[in-house]
């Protein structure tokens, strides 16, 4: 085909895909306009103090020179590497451990109270003491971030793990396998949609573990901006930092589905 | 006759607990022998074939293949299970594969068994399909193939079509047929369906429960290749009916039970 000839069917092919979105998205965007506009008008017609609230106008407005005076992209990047470095420490160990206690019966029983118990108390109220122990700077963040995503990564694991499919461990058995090739045949792929799930689960609640841990005390990162623009009462920064968590929040996420359909092809339709 | 002996059992019970579940079981089966095993349900036929499988241990007594003593699954035996059982993530070449990749042969002889095999089951150009994306019927032919792969003597089929539809069963009747007229391997099928067992088999083994044990043994002479409009010569329905005479009983006797539950 030649170039000429791509070009003419991609020109005959975009209105379709146009189409295509519309029907899919169109809802979603629909309704986040209009979540938008509503926000607006309430912003500019019923909260009379700028002390309260932002409009999304003020917010973007609000960008710009935090953009250019390069605060915004300092307290991005220490976000972003506290998330990162114990989101990443966290998912390592957290796969590591579910995989120790799905094999042992011993590490179960010695790891499994602990497991279950941490996983149940709000971990993010021992921010404060993580501060007091490993002071303002990223390491108490990373180590509040690792603790908030590994349980959920372990238990996932652990879970996913235990579900093998008996019928298909039969099957491979059947064939002669041995117990490292029923590992890798059968274990370990019905447990990757757990693990996955784990690891999304996780990305939630390590975003939760740097603005919290950031609220009692840091040098800077978004949870920092946050809390010093309600200190001053400066509401559209304060949104600035909320919406930048929250883009980062969905793009990360649907960053994990869409890898999730190339490593997970089988699961879904 | 010795000579083409295939698989020897004697003496075989089995117990689950206090459970006797099979019998003091004595029979031999000739090579190329197509054997189908009817009997009640809970009679013991699948733990049977999984015990000459090596998926289940024997309380007492010995099964042998070629002279010698079953004690662990292996490649000389291919396993069609009920539930077609394939892995969900792998596509179907690398479902039909699994056995020699187990095995950890990769020959260009391997490959192109594998391939023939998939056309022999009418699955080519299937090969890079999930078994998500296929019908019930394609997955069990999947299933049988995947079985055949590892080239066994002996193929071992636990109601491999009872999740089928009528229609779709009458075929994999007739291809199985054609599919063993071709290699002749030795085959121990399981069925509740009698009219599959004689159509099919050489001879069928019935089964009788409490405890499991091989009540009688039905030869099957009818010509082969047989077609499906052999179902309705008299010599069949005669044969059918035989059978259906010896399990009646144990089959009303296990539903009434397994009411009463
Ligand atoms: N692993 C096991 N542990 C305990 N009892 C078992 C086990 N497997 C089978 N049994 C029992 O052994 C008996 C025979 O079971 P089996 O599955 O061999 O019967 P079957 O003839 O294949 O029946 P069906 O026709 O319903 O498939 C049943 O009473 C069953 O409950
Ligand atoms: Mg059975």
């Amino acid at each position: 085909m030649s170039i000429d000839a791509i070009q003419r069917s991609e020109r005959r092919e975009s209105p379709g895909l146009l189409r295509k979105w519309a029907s899919r998205h169109g809802w979603a965007v629909g309704s986040v306009v209009t979540g938008l506009a509503i926000w607006e008008i309430a912003a500019r017609g019923f909260v009379a103090s700028k002390l309260f609230l932002a409009s999304p106008s003020q917010i973007v407005a609000a960008i710009g020179p935090l953009w250019r005076s390069g605060e915004l992209q300092v307290h991005f990047y220490t976000s972003a590497l506290e998330f990162v470095l114990g989101y990443g420490a966290a998912c390592i160990l957290g796969i590591a451990l579910g995989f120790l206690i799905a094999s042992s019966r011993r590490c179960k029983q010695a790891l499994q109270p602990w497991v279950s118990g941490l996983y149940a108390t709000p971990t993010v109220a021992l921010a404060p003491l993580f501060i007091l122990w490993f002071g303002v700077g990223i390491f108490s963040k990373i180590v509040v971030v690792a603790l908030l995503v590994i349980f959920p990564v372990i238990i996932n694991t652990e879970t996913g793990l235990r579900q093998t499919p008996q019928n298909l461990v039969e099957t491979v058995r059947s064939f002669g396998a041995s117990r490292r090739q029923i590992f890798y045949m059968v274990s370990l792929p019905a447990a990757l949609p757990f693990i996955f799930a784990g690891l999304r689960l996780g990305i939630g609640r390590g975003l939760i573990g740097v603005v919290v841990a950031e609220l009692f005390g840091a040098r800077a990162g978004l949870g920092q901006l946050i809390q010093q623009s309600a200190e001053t009462f400066n509401m559209p920064a304060l949104f600035v930092g909320v919406v930048v968590l929250a883009v980062a929040g969905i793009v990360l996420t649907s960053g994990f589905v869409w890898l999730e359909k190339r490593l997970v092809p089988w699961g879904q339709d | 006759m010795e000579a083409s002996v295939k698989l020897t059992v004697s003496g075989l019970t089995k117990r689950f607990g206090d459970l006797e579940v099979l019998r003091q079981i004595n029979t031999s089966i000739g090579k190329g022998e197509f054997i189908s095993i009817v009997g009640p349900s809970g009679c013991g036929k699948t733990t049977f074939l999984r015990i000459v499988g090596g998926l289940e241990s024997a309380s007492a007594g010995t099964v042998s293949l070629d002279g010698r003593v079953i004690d662990g699954p292996g490649r000389d035996r291919g396993f069609v299970f009920q539930q077609d059982n394939l892995l969900p993530w792998r596509d179907i070449l690398s479902n039909v594969g699994i056995g020699s990749e187990i095995a950890g042969i990769r020959t260009p002889e391997q490959r192109a068994l594998t391939q023939h095999l998939l056309e022999l089951v009418g699955l080519k150009g299937f090969e890079h399909y999930y078994p998500r994306q296929l019908s019930g019927g394609m997955r069990q032919r999947v299933n049988l193939a995947r079985a055949l792969a590892v080239n066994p003597d002996l193929l071992l089929m636990d109601e491999p079509f009872s999740a089928l539809d009528a229609q779709t069963r009458e075929i994999m009747q007739t291809e199985l047929l054609r599919i063993w007229e071709e290699g002749r391997k030795t085959v121990l099928f399981v069925t509740h369906q009698i009219d599959e067992a004689v159509f099919l088999s050489d001879r069928v083994f019935v089964f009788a429960r409490r405890p499991g044990r091989l009540q009688e043994i039905i030869g099957i002479d009818l010509p082969r290749p047989r077609a499906l409009a052999i179902k309705r010569t008299p010599e069949f329905v005669a044969l059918v009916d035989r059978i259906w005479k010896l399990i009646e009983h144990d089959v009303r006797a296990s539903v009434i039970e397994e009411h009463a539950l």
